[in-house]
Formats: structure tokens, sequence, C-alpha cells
């Protein structure tokens, strides 16, 4: 990985709190959809040092950070992460909170907002 | 001055990491401190009941001896010209996308630099980003729930303290440099 080309990128995947690097670079331009095949193959098969095999891993609803080569980052990075959505989702205090969604309270006080 | 909008999960820790910086710093926050924010935020159980910001400002008073500049108005488009007047960094800990966009909007209409913290439900992945290469996350995936317990304080307090290296890193050479954080670790983006 010491020798990624401007028109290549370092791949970070962050999974059920799990980070690693695909041990290759990948083109920078890769489309977001062959960057999630190519994650989702890569942990389904244990290929991501640092992230352990998962056999069901979903990255459909992942989002993909672009960001170029930096002074303190000299290489382009593609993060493949988990959406945050907001702050901490809360209960009846979040009018987006994830659990609306999934349709349970979170803190026990029986809202659903 | 540093405004910081949002005192709960990431803000109110994030104020007391950047407590030794040579600089003034404003809150802004409407919520109050309810039992369960104890669980997960800088707020104690002497603050429940108080508004966020005025009882961050006794905390950080009675702990350091720091003062903050309080607002515990909602921030709204009404009002923004107003809370944000004087800020040289401001800070997004919001908990909803629409504040986070009307903050977004307007540190972009005034070319301020902003810095953006920002958690996933299941404290698994943590963001401090600045302005130019954040995205607002519209949707949100299934996941567990959050704020049962305090089980994810340490990852709450460990994308906050990325967020004041952020600021430090700023504020000493104009440095705009984000982290990616996981439970494991941590990128520079």
């Amino acid at each position: 990985m010491n020798d990624i080309k401007d028109t290549e990128a370092r791949v970070n995947v962050t999974f059920s709190g799990a980070n690693g690097d695909l041990p290759d670079p990948v083109m920078f331009q890769a489309t977001d959809g062959d960057i999630r095949a190519w994650v989702t193959e890569a942990v389904r098969t244990g290929g991501v040092p640092g992230i352990p095999a998962a056999p069901n891993a979903d990255f459909s609803d992942f989002v993909i950070d672009r960001f170029t080569a930096t002074e303190a980052r000299p290489w382009n990075l593609l993060a493949v992460r988990p959406k945050t959505p907001f702050g901490f989702a809360t209960c009846d205090h979040c009018t987006e909170c994830f659990l609306k969604r999934v349709g349970r309270s979170c803190c026990g006080c029986g809202s659903k907002r | 001055m540093i405004v910081i909008v949002g005192v709960g999960a990431l803000g109110s820790h994030l104020v007391q990491f950047i407590r030794n910086e040579k600089v003034d710093i404003k809150v802004i926050d409407f919520d109050r401190v309810e039992q369960k924010n104890v669980m997960s935020q800088f707020h104690g159980k002497p603050g429940v009941g108080k508004n966020k910001v005025a009882a961050l400002q006794q905390t950080m008073d009675f702990l350091f001896k720091r003062q903050l500049a309080v607002v515990s108005n909602k921030l709204v488009a009404e009002n923004i010209d107003a809370l944000m007047k004087g800020a040289t960094l401001v800070v997004d800990c919001l908990d909803n996308g629409a504040s986070r966009k009307l903050v977004q909007d307007y540190v972009r209409k005034h070319g301020l630099p902003c810095l953006h913290g920002a958690l996933a439900p299941g404290g698994e992945f943590g963001r401090s980003i600045w302005d130019a290469q954040f995205v607002i996350d519209s949707e949100v995936g299934a996941g567990a729930a959050t704020c049962e317990d305090g089980e994810f304080l340490p990852f709450i307090a460990l994308t906050a303290a990325y967020m004041a290296r952020s600021i430090q890193l700023f504020l000493k050479d104009g440095k705009k440099i984000g982290f990616s954080i996981s439970p494991v670790g941590a990128v520079a983006i």
C-alpha cells in the first residue's frame, strides 16, 4: 500500500465497529457500485485485515466518501462507512430517529417518534 | 470566538476538551438536561432539568473556572445572524439534519470555517469533518438503540476528543484535518 498512484486510492472500511483497509488500492474514480461490490466481497470472505469475516455483510446502505490527497494524508482515500445521520439517535427529541423506522423506542419512555 | 451549536452527546464533551484553548467559546442549545443524558453526555446530575448551556456553563465554571457565553435559544433562520455574530469558527454538534443544513448554508454563505461532528447509531463510527468535505446523511440505516444506557460513552468522548484535536490543529496553524473514527482507531481525512 506504499505506492499508491495519483489515480488510485486506498479503501478504508468501517464495519460493525471494526476498521481496515482493502489490501490493494483501487482506481479513485471507480463507481460507488463497484466499490461496494469489492468491499462486500472482501468483508464477506475475510479479506480486509482488521475486520472479521462476515458472510452476511451488506454495504448497500453505506456511504462512500471520496477524499483527495492532502499534506497530512498523501494519498487519495475512499472511506466506506455507515451513515452518521444526526447526533446520536434518541427518542422523543429526535424527529428523524432511526428507531422510528424500526418501530421501537430507545430509552424506555414509550415514545416512537 | 468558537461557536458550538449543540451541547448534547458530542458538544458537551467537546467543550471540556477544548477548555485550554485561548479563545472565547459560545455554546448554543435550547434543550434541557434529562436524567438519561447523564449517562452519555458531559452533564451531571445537578444539571438535570436545567437548560443544557446553563448546566454546562456552571459545570465548566465549577470544575475549571472556564467561562462560556451561552445562548439557550433554538437556532433558526430568523436568529442565526445574531447568534453567529463574532464567530471565527463554527462547530456543528447538532442532532438533526435540518439544523445542520441551516448551519452549513450559513457558514458557506459567509465563508466561515466549520467543523462537523457526527455519530452512527450503534457506536460504530464517528466523524470529525470540515465543511468542505461534509455531506449531510439524510437517511439512516437499521441499527441498535444508542441511548438506553451509557454503553457508548467512551466512543462518544473519543469522537469528541478527535474533534477537539481538529480544532486544536486549526487554531494552531489553520490546518483543516478531520478524522474518521471507529472504535479501533482513526484515519486522518
